[in-house]
């Protein structure tokens, strides 16, 4: 009680001395806290979007050979054929759903408005492996695969560049490159990770480019549970390829075959490298406040040598001076850490509300929202004491080395 | 109380100062001396190793026949607490303390409780008729007001010994002879007092007068209180 009194009336001796201490550390828990809820949001954005592709999915493309094999040479270029498609689905272990994927570029007008246009040939299953929102209608179906029918489906983006927005797109006919596809739905947002506008049944679009050779290969599997489970799969699937296509099954330019369970891991390395990151920023930021706090610590110390002089005159131990500057410099830095933190939280929890509301209808894929986790708020809490104790300790421990006699008749 | 056996100290800068050489010196429990003595006699730096305040290099002190040598910081600063009150010429107030709370500080350091600490200041205070100035800064206080409060300071823990470093140095004569009048005073309830002093008159006010020169007790005065008119002027 008494000790905290004296801390308490040093401390408010001098305010404003105080409280620009204060506001160095105030501002470096504050940076700290909204880059890490920033940090925070964008990893838990990219989990949840993760979380969407519930399955596990694989792609595999072509590449070329960089070692010879078996009488080939090198840099062959590895395509794949309904060959391969025939061995995936009847042929290899865990494959459940296969969809190739082949393009076409062109031009799609609707009466007089036209835009151009990026089409893939893809089969149903498709909608699921790359997380496709539909904001109308359907996506293509295994009918329309089974019959090739001419339907399509367009982004958000070209509908509203060729229709009105009172009117439905659903059942009109665009013309693309001279041939009319119908209409049967609309998905959410923009163009896809692979620049595609437009999506039409695998079949269709095969029988009109003509095409042999698929560049890329996607497909879902069933029961492949764990990390190991997944590694194991991925040298399979490139031994079993390489059987087919004749290439060394160590050649790793072959084909490049690709998880989504793999891309999320890489994905989240990275976010955490991210992570560490901000975490060194936000504490290089903090460490000029710890010394801000230690700088003035000394100076009080200085300032006040006479009073410990004579405090150590009538009786003061070294002990309960030093704890008494270190417990003050602690005070400084956890009061004024808390009142970065909290402002740090309450512009992170705003922040987000802004975000979310910005975002909300505007169906955007990625879903980053500030968030503060518990776990921050405690290391924060725990790297301030630690702070405190830091920029407190050595100008106390100058201070008690202080003879008391020098002390006294400091000036 | 306290005995001196061929006390030496050297202070080591850039040329090696002999202050205090071979100091012999016994003050009897009761006993108020002076010491005298020009600047650089070596007058303050044996109050200060007194005061425990400083350590010595060679010889002996005994503090209420304890031998005072190679304390540790604690031991040093209980001692100080127990046994020793300070008077500074420059009172070494502490400033954003009032009256009350610096008379009580040495007793928070003995750990006593805060009621019974301002009980005690408050008693002090009002023994030096400061009663009404307890809750005043020492700013708001003057020279001789300031004194008496780091006197009633120095009494509160019912010391032994009181040592003064020029407690009259920063006051005019009048305030002079009443702190001396207190100091007297509080001689009489049988506390050993040493007064470090320049000045003729105060120690005059004293039962002995040590005058130290170049380091040494070149002589010691034995004051005859008959031939003192003790309300002749201080200075």
């Amino acid at each position: 009680m008494d000790f905290w009194q004296e801390i308490i009336m040093a401390l408010s001796r001098n305010k404003l001395r105080t409280s620009l201490t204060g506001f160095a550390i105030s501002w470096g828990i504050f940076i700290l806290i909204v880059l890490l809820s920033a940090g925070n949001g964008i990893m838990n954005g990219i989990s949840a979007e993760f979380s969407d592709k519930s399955q596990n999915t694989y792609m595999i493309y072509g590449g070329e050979t960089s070692k010879p094999y078996m009488g080939h040479g090198t840099n062959r270029s590895i395509r794949f054929s309904d060959k391969d498609i025939w061995f995936l689905e009847n042929g290899f272990r865990n494959v459940d759903q296969v969809s190739p994927r082949i393009y076409l570029n062109g031009f799609a007008t609707f009466n007089d408005k036209s835009g151009s246009i990026f089409l893939q040939g893809v089969k149903p299953v498709f909608k699921e492996i790359n997380t496709i929102k539909m904001s109308e209608g359907r996506f293509v179906n295994e009918l329309d695969e089974k019959n090739r029918e001419k339907y399509i489906v367009i982004d958000k983006s070209l509908c509203n560049k060729l229709f009105d927005e009172e009117a439905s797109p659903l059942g009109q006919f665009v013309i693309i490159n001279g041939i009319a596809f119908k209409i049967v739905g609309v998905w959410e947002g923009d163009v896809d990770s692979n620049g595609s506008n437009g999506y039409v049944p695998f079949s269709t679009l095969k029988k009109i480019t003509n095409q042999r050779h698929y560049y890329m290969l996607h497909f879902t599997t069933k029961g492949l549970e764990t990390k190991e489970d997944n590694e194991a799969y991925t040298d399979y699937l490139r031994t079993q390829l390489a059987h087919l296509h004749e290439f060394d099954p160590d050649d790793q330019a072959a084909v490049y075959i690709l998880s989504s369970q793999e891309e999320y891991r890489q994905t989240m390395k990275i976010l955490h490298t991210l992570e560490l990151f901000i975490w060194i920023i936000g504490f290089a930021m903090l460490i000029s406040g710890i010394v801000g706090v230690s700088n003035i610590m000394r100076i009080t110390v200085k300032e006040r040598t006479n009073e410990i002089g004579i405090r150590k005159a009538i009786g003061a131990k070294s002990r309960s001076i030093l704890t008494s500057i270190v417990t003050e410099s602690m005070i400084i830095t956890t009061i004024f850490g808390y009142i970065g933190m909290w402002l740090g939280m309450v512009v992170a929890e705003v922040g987000g509300n802004i975000l979310s509301k910005v975002q909300e209808g505007k169906s955007i894929s990625l879903n980053i929202v500030p968030a503060i986790d518990i776990r921050i708020v405690l290391m924060a809490t725990a790297l301030l004491i630690v702070c405190g104790i830091l920029a407190g300790f050595f100008p106390a421990r100058n201070a008690v080395k202080i003879k008391p006699i020098e002390a006294i008749n400091y000036r | 109380m306290i005995r001196l056996e061929n006390i030496n100290k050297t202070y080591f800068g850039a040329q090696p100062l002999h202050v205090l050489k071979g100091i012999n010196l016994h003050i009897k429990e009761g006993e108020m001396v002076s010491i005298m003595g020009a600047s650089g006699s070596g007058k303050s730096t044996l109050l200060n190793i007194l005061g425990i305040l400083d350590n010595y290099d060679s010889g002996d002190y005994y503090l209420n026949d304890k031998l005072v040598k190679n304390l540790t910081e604690n031991q040093a600063a209980d001692m100080r607490n127990q046994l020793i009150g300070f008077i500074f010429q420059s009172f070494n107030l502490i400033p954003f303390k009032t009256a009350m709370e610096n008379v009580a500080l040495p007793l928070y350091y003995q750990n006593v409780n805060r009621k019974k600490r301002n009980q005690l200041a408050m008693e002090y205070l009002e023994r030096f008729g400061l009663k009404e100035w307890a809750d005043h800064y020492p700013n708001e206080l003057s020279g001789g007001q300031k004194q008496r409060v780091s006197m009633a300071r120095a009494l509160v823990t019912k010391p032994k010994i009181i040592l003064a470093d020029e407690p009259t140095g920063a006051l005019d004569s009048k305030t002079s002879a009443e702190v001396m009048q207190i100091l007297r005073e509080v001689h009489h309830t049988g506390i050993t007092m040493v007064i470090v002093t320049h000045e003729r008159g105060i120690a005059l006010r004293t039962d002995k007068i040590i005058h130290l020169k170049d380091g040494v007790i070149e002589d010691i005065e034995i004051n005859d209180f008959d031939t003192i008119n003790l309300n002749s002027d201080i200075k």
